[in-house]
């Protein structure tokens, strides 16, 4: 059988469905392929989505249309956020899912969506010719596209370990490898190189003596991190934290021969912020203790995620480490901790759209470019299901700056810098901190989405009511004078000095301890203010809190990202001859040559590129472009004579 | 990550020659070449073919006759020593040739050597090489060229400790604190509720006041630096006929290490530069202007000072013994910046030290009392303690080294403050990354992943 699609995205998983669905959004016919339709979206390590930095990306992704917000909003059943003790503008939304209901809900989203088709078979070969895209399945269906998006997540090649010797073939616990497709890759020349990760045991609930656990609730204000829908409340559950100790370290130090990670088996790197029990154990020798978090796996399940127990020992040693812990004295393992190693295609292969530089046409998202995470994931897959519909069309290519979002800075670190670890976002990694908040998504990316026509039309609406609300607050704060008994009771939390004079909301908001939704509380709380007793969504009060209260260092961060829009503006041919660029040192032109960044922001974002080296470089391109253009000229005037310069 | 490439570098450069050594008379003079083409231009001069000079090893002194390429006749027996590359200066392949002297002799290698096919070097291009081979920082190639150019003894060893890495690697060091701050505020920012609870936020305040201070420090040497570099600005300074110019020649005369007068610099002013207990000092006289009508020459005269008074690293200002010192004086000597000191000239002619009560010294330069006294004096002022320790302690140089210092430390500085005011950690962290780019700008080097390198590194984070 052969079929014939615009846009063929091979992988369900959270790159996949993005990817499927942006393409589908941008009116491309789109086909989803994917061995197993019932796990669609499905969460294969911890239940959770969001946390700081994450949260945002999560947020950025409904922002633009994606599919990840609405459905943890319809299957959240713990919400939490994270620093909130600390600015607005490093807040992280992180919530439990109920990893049953995830992918019911992504599944219901995707099967709205006109032009998406979805087809169950394990994709096993790829055909890349010159002008003629194919993916073939195991059962001999050919889908024939012009663009295919692959996000095949840890499944390429992917080994399982549970204990040195009982590695098996498998890219999650009870699923096949996929091999083929690798290999076809290989053989177009890509790099493939390889990462490993892990999950930790799960237990059942009933078997956890509760009463030796802190039990964590979750935030009373309710949160969505969509901003375009409201998805009605599940039930809520608790998480519990309890703390491995001396035991827990002995029965480890013990049995370290026999991790798979320690005894010699993987050979992958694993990434650091989320090291396996063995890990901390080995590199930590004097920490007392390591924090267990005990994560609900669902409403219709007792099943709790041990999340800080990451392993690859055998399970009887998993089910004697878990006894050693409090709480966990009787626990009864229900699924085993293991590590996976996979195969990656080193980013930095990727133009800015996830396209292959060495193969027009075919798009990369997700755990295949080096990064972990749900949320980078999904964001990858947005961009590159995007950009592969926006190819078909004949469109110009959709590309999310490092000032607009933090899926700008992890697609431009992907491909600019690659990876040596698994790539997980953090907000040090973002020079704009204070402009990527979560809060203020729509007006930074949901205007791009919608300048594309990347939402759907409930999304526009919901988008356009949105920029208004945030134009009311900011003219409410700036136009609002409070009287003092209003002001002070905004104060009394904040604990700053009484105000004896009428005054602005927005200069009061300017204080140390004064809040926005404090503001607004004691406006509504005082009918006679004449000012009104507004109510603005909790998100909107945030960025306009942030506006105030820092204007200095937001300003100063909007000139930053000014002075690299300006040196962005400055192009470089992707095929510079930078052999030819003597000036510019030798390590720095290796690097630029490798990278072929694309304009002289990015050659400054290049690893092991100097200022100098950016200088040079900016002569030197002046200098081949003036020789060109004066080739070009000579060649015009003389009618093809002999370029006369040889130098600048 | 990746080294350097060494081979994709020589491919790219063609290979440069020039005379190390200053053009004249002397025993032995050196001729350098550098490049791809530096073994096989050196075995052609030495008559052995279109191969490399295979039997010639490494970084061995090895006597050789130079025979012209085109005559085939001898230039000159020769001690010729080969650097190969990446170990060389340059991290090219080097070839040092030591001819004999005069000028004859090493210009017809040089030439030899184009006629081979290497090229005459621009000034500082070898070093530029080795900068671009990444032998050097920014701060070591900025040393090398003070070096060559060294004022002094002292501006000699301070330049030879910076080409050691000392300027540089008290900077690295400055940018690893700065990292290090930064560590321990995004702990606090991306890493909350870890095993590892973070650095409470008053004594990163304090951490920061420390490194700001750090910085402060080396910021405080860049005075004594450019003095060392450029030689102190010395300026005389008073009415005609104080005696200014005997002090000038005096200071002049009994230094006769270096004595440099200035083409250039200036047409109304002698300037000459001095060697003061191995520091250098630009001595700069006014005396050259007494001619034509008396109170306008007066005027220009304080004119020209003026100029100079406002770079002046210290001001000499002349005033007859027993004579006492005029409002004028006084008003005008108020306007000085930099510091004075009074000298009471001509202390042999009757006036008598008594005279120069005012904490000035009295100087003759006919009896030559005083004058050591100065000497000291001018040395404390401008150099000071630094001085004695700046074989050790690195010192800073360069106005652009100056410049980016103070951005370091105006923005460390301000961490601590916004920290300590309430501000957020991740908003007054924006302060970290102008510092620490000022202080790559310095080295000429960056780099992107140290922060979260350093939090991993550090503390046990992570699920």
């Amino acid at each position: 059988m052969r079929l014939k699609y615009g846009v063929v995205v091979v992988g369900g998983g959270h790159a996949g469905t993005e990817a499927a669905a942006a393409s589908a959004r941008l009116g491309v016919d789109t086909v989803l392929v994917t061995p197993d339709l019932s796990r669609i979206g499905q969460m294969s390590c911890n239940p959770a989505i969001g946390g700081v930095a994450k949260g945002t990306v999560a947020r950025e992704v409904g922002a633009m249309g994606g599919v990840m917000a609405q459905a943890t909003d319809a299957s959240r059943i713990h919400f939490r956020m994270l620093n909130r003790s600390k600015g607005p503008a490093v807040w992280g939304p992180r919530a439990q899912c109920d990893r049953a209901r995830y992918p019911i809900a992504v599944r219901r989203i995707l099967d709205r969506l006109e032009h998406l088709d979805l087809f169950q078979e394990m994709a096993t070969g790829l055909r890349v010719e010159p002008g003629s895209l194919a993916v073939e399945t195991r059962s001999g269906v050919v889908f024939e596209a012009d663009a295919v998006v692959l996000t095949a997540g840890t499944f390429l090649r992917g080994r399982i370990h549970m204990g040195t010797g009982a590695a098996e073939e498998g890219g999650r616990a009870g699923e096949p490898p996929s091999v083929g497709l690798a290999e076809a890759l290989e053989g177009h020349g890509v790099e493939v190189a390889r990462f490993k990760t892990g999950t930790p045991p799960r237990v059942d609930g009933r078997s956890v003596d509760f009463d030796r656990c802190e039990r964590q609730e979750g935030d009373e204000e309710p949160f969505r991190f969509c901003y375009y829908s409201r998805e009605p409340l599940l039930e809520q559950a608790p998480c519990w934290i309890t703390w491995s100790g001396r035991g827990l370290r002995e029965i480890v130090t013990r049995n370290l021969g026999r991790s798979a990670l320690y005894g010699g088996e993987i050979s992958g790197r694993g990434p650091r912020y989320c090291p396996s029990i063995e890990d901390k154990v080995v590199r930590f020798p004097k920490a007392r203790r390591h924090q267990v978090f005990l994560e609900p796996e669902g409403l219709d399940t007792t099943e709790l995620y041990v999340n800080g127990l990451s392993t690859s020992l055998p399970p009887e040693v998993q089910v004697e480490f878990l006894r050693s812990v409090p709480g966990l004295e009787g626990v009864t393992m229900t699924r085993p901790g293991y590590a996976v190693e996979y195969d990656y295609f080193p980013p930095r292969q990727l133009r800015h759209t996830l396209e292959l530089r060495s193969l027009p046409g075919l798009y990369f998202a997700g755990q295949i470019n080096g990064t972990t995470g749900y949320e980078e994931a999904a964001a990858q897959g947005l961009l590159a299901g995007a950009n592969a519909a926006l190819g078909v069309q004949g469109r110009p290519p959709l590309v999310v700056e490092r000032d607009q979002g933090y899926i700008g800075v992890l697609i431009d670190d992907l491909v600019t810098k690659g990876v040596d670890e698994p790539y997980r976002l953090f907000t040090s990694r973002a020079e704009f901190r204070l402009l990527l908040r979560q809060d203020n998504g729509p007006s930074r990316l949901g205007t791009v989405a919608s300048s594309v026509g990347l939402l759907t039309a409930e999304q526009e609406v919901a988008l356009e009511e949105r920029l208004a609300e945030e134009a009311r607050a900011d003219a409410w704060f700036r136009g609002s004078v409070l009287s003092p008994g209003v002001a002070n009771a905004a104060l009394a939390d904040g604990n700053a000095g009484r105000v004896e004079r009428p005054i602005r909301a927005r200069e009061l908001l300017r204080r140390p301890g004064v809040s926005a939704a404090g503001i607004v509380r004691a406006a509504g709380a005082d009918g006679g203010t004449g000012v009104g007793a507004p109510h603005f969504d909790g998100d909107v009060l945030g960025t306009v809190e942030i506006d105030a209260k820092y204007e200095g260092y937001v300003r100063r961060e909007l000139e930053r990202a000014a002075a690299l829009r300006t040196q962005a503006d400055f192009a470089i041919p992707e095929d510079a001859p930078y052999d030819d660029f003597v000036t510019i040192a030798t390590e720095g032109r290796e690097k630029l040559a490798r990278i072929r960044p694309t304009n002289l922001a990015q050659a400054g974002r290049v690893p092991g590129v100097s200022p100098a080296d950016l200088q040079n470089l900016v002569m030197e391109v002046r200098k081949m472009r003036s020789a060109n253009e004066r080739r070009r000229r000579a060649g015009g005037e003389v009618g093809g004579g002999v370029s006369r310069e040889t130098s600048g | 990550m990746t080294s350097v490439d060494y081979n994709a570098q020589r491919n790219l450069v063609d290979t440069i020659v020039a005379q190390a050594t200053p053009p004249g008379v002397g025993a032995v003079a050196v001729v350098r070449l550098s490049g791809t083409g530096a073994l096989r231009i050196a075995a052609k001069l030495a008559g052995r073919g279109r191969s490399s000079p295979g039997g010639w090893r490494d970084r061995r002194a090895q006597l050789t006759t130079l025979l012209c390429p085109r005559s085939g006749e001898a230039l000159d027996r020769s001690v010729v020593t080969l650097f190969r590359g990446p170990g060389s200066y340059t991290g090219e392949d080097v070839v040092e040739i030591s001819t004999h002297g005069g000028y004859a002799i090493p210009r017809s290698v040089v030439e030899a050597c184009v006629a081979l096919g290497a090229r005459r070097a621009e000034a500082g291009e070898f070093t530029a090489r080795a900068y671009l081979n990444g032998k050097f920082d920014l701060t070591q190639a900025e040393a090398v060229a003070d070096l060559v150019s060294a004022r002094s003894a002292k501006g000699r060893a301070v330049a030879l400790h910076q080409i050691e890495r000392g300027l540089g690697e008290r900077i690295a060091a400055l940018r690893e604190e700065v990292v290090g701050l930064g560590a321990l505020l995004v702990h606090h920012i991306d890493f909350p509720g870890e095993d590892d609870a973070p650095t409470p936020i008053a004594e990163i305040a304090a951490r920061a006041g420390e490194v700001a201070d750090q910085v402060e420090r080396l910021l405080a040497t860049a005075p004594v630096g450019e003095a060392l570099r450029e030689g102190a600005l010395t300026v005389l300074a008073g009415r005609p006929n104080t005696g200014k110019s005997s002090l000038f020649n005096a200071l002049i005369g009994t230094e006769r290490a270096i004595v440099t007068e200035e083409p250039g610099t200036t047409r109304d002013a002698l300037e000459a530069l001095v060697e003061i207990d191995g520091l250098p000092f630009r001595l700069v006289d006014t005396a050259g202007l007494r001619s034509g009508g008396a109170g306008r020459v007066e005027r220009i005269g304080i004119e020209v000072a003026r100029r100079y008074l406002a770079g002046a690293d210290v001001v000499l200002y002349c005033r007859e013994a027993g004579r006492s010192a005029t409002e004028d004086e006084e008003s005008f000597l108020a306007e000085v910046g930099a510091p004075v000191v009074r000298l009471c000239t001509k202390a042999d002619l009757g006036g008598g030290r008594g005279a120069c009560d005012d904490g000035g010294i009295a100087v003759s330069t006919v009896s030559g009392e005083g004058l050591s006294a100065l000497r000291e004096r001018l040395r404390e002022l401008v150099f000071g303690g630094l001085v004695e320790s700046c074989n050790e302690v690195p010192v800073v140089t360069r106005a652009r080294q100056a410049r980016h210092l103070a951005t370091a430390h105006a923005e460390v500085g301000a961490l601590g403050g916004a920290l300590r005011a309430g501000v957020p950690p991740e908003v007054a962290s924006a302060h970290l990354k102008t510092a620490e780019s000022a202080l790559e700008e310095i080295l000429g080097v960056v780099s992107n992943e140290d922060v979260l390198d350093r939090v991993f590194g550090d503390f046990c984070i992570g699920k």
